[in-house]
């Protein structure tokens, strides 16, 4: 209860700031948006996208948006969704080209890291990464923001603008999936 | 059930074995970068602006709409308008020599008969007034009208009873 009240008091500080400097037409505005947001967005487009060059590049393009659409964003109801949504969508635009020119993924790099470790498999990165992949869109991205990003489920939901039982169905669901595609590593 | 928590456990922490790498400094240096010269070619919009611009796009989403749908009533219509204008109501349309009614015979009698009744014949028109002048000067009272029945005395739709027919 007081963890959840603090997140809220930690977050609408930040929220302000950030619109009061939008709404000034402030270019400070940017290094905020980038202090709030880059790292989950960076996480998020990687699960989408499983690619680190694509989510690098498709975080620019959600950057130059976000400026682009500044005004709207000081009188959106809830940032966080505004935001993401914005990746969301961008992301799949990238991936519906992709589709469309039928080419792959520009660099195959894996997202994930792992610490060196002797007890690990050595490439445990990539078959999380391949397990991930395989996962449907809605369920990896939150799943990624849970595990990757120490989300709560309440912060996902205000997040992707969903309610708080979607959200754990979808970990749920995701986790089963996972599961199975793991099951040499678990076992 | 605590079977199934487990493995979630267990799948959790073997998720939590990797992470994902923060974004890198030359990645903030080059979009931050990116983000200001678009801060900076694009101007902000105005509070005012943007219910103008929708007043705008629905407007014209509307007069397009009119448009379409006056082309459309054209198109549909085109076939029943005739070339020569003028012609139709000089001359009774032979309606039967029309392509595709619309409606199905008896509809199509109708309309026949509404447009002949319509047109005027002067020299039928002359001959029946001849006619009726004519019937009239023949009837013994020369066409004069009788004057109407008083009130109070019999009606002369009755007849008078023969004086031969007895009731007893």
């Amino acid at each position: 209860m007081n963890r959840s009240r603090d997140n809220i008091l930690d977050k609408k500080l930040p929220d302000n700031m950030l619109r009061a400097a939008l709404a000034r037409n402030d270019p400070a505005a940017v290094e905020l948006i980038w202090d709030r947001y880059a790292g989950d967005l960076l996480a998020f487009l990687q699960g989408v996208l499983c690619s680190r060059h694509d989510a690098e590049d498709v975080l620019q393009t959600v950057f130059v948006r976000i400026v682009q659409k500044r005004q709207r964003l000081v009188k959106a109801r809830h940032l966080d969704a505004y935001v993401f949504r914005i990746a969301r969508n961008e992301s799949l635009r990238l991936i519906g080209r992709r589709k469309k020119e039928r080419t792959i993924a520009a660099v195959n790099e894996s997202c994930l890291i792992v610490p060196e470790d002797r007890r690990q498999p050595n490439d445990l990165a990539e078959q999380l990464q391949a397990a991930l992949g395989r996962l449907p869109l809605p369920q990896c991205e939150v799943i990624v923001m849970r595990i990757y990003r120490q989300k709560t489920f309440s912060e996902i939901s205000g997040i992707l603008g969903l309610s708080q039982n979607t959200v754990a169905s979808r970990y749920r669901y995701g986790m089963e999936k996972l599961r199975t595609l793991l099951e040499n590593l678990t076992l | 059930m605590n079977n199934k928590n487990t493995q979630n456990e267990q799948l959790e922490s073997i998720l939590r074995r990797a992470h994902v790498p923060e974004p890198s400094l030359e990645l903030k240096e080059r979009i931050i970068a990116e983000a200001a010269k678009a801060w900076n070619q694009t101007s902000p919009e105005l509070p005012w602006q943007i219910p103008v611009r929708r007043l705008l796009v629905s407007a014209a989403a509307a007069v397009f709409v009119i448009w379409l749908a006056n082309c459309s009533s054209d198109f549909t219509l085109a076939k029943w308008q005739s070339g020569k204008v003028p012609a139709t109501s000089d001359q009774p349309t032979d309606i039967e020599a029309l392509p595709e009614m619309p409606y199905g015979p008896f509809v199509r009698h109708l309309a026949s008969l509404n447009r002949r009744s319509s047109v005027i014949d002067a020299s039928a028109l002359n001959d029946h007034i001849e006619a009726l002048r004519h019937i009239l000067e023949e009837s013994p009272q020369g066409g004069a009208a009788k004057p109407p029945t008083p009130a109070g005395s019999r009606s002369r739709l009755i007849l008078d009873p023969p004086s031969n027919i007895s009731y007893s």
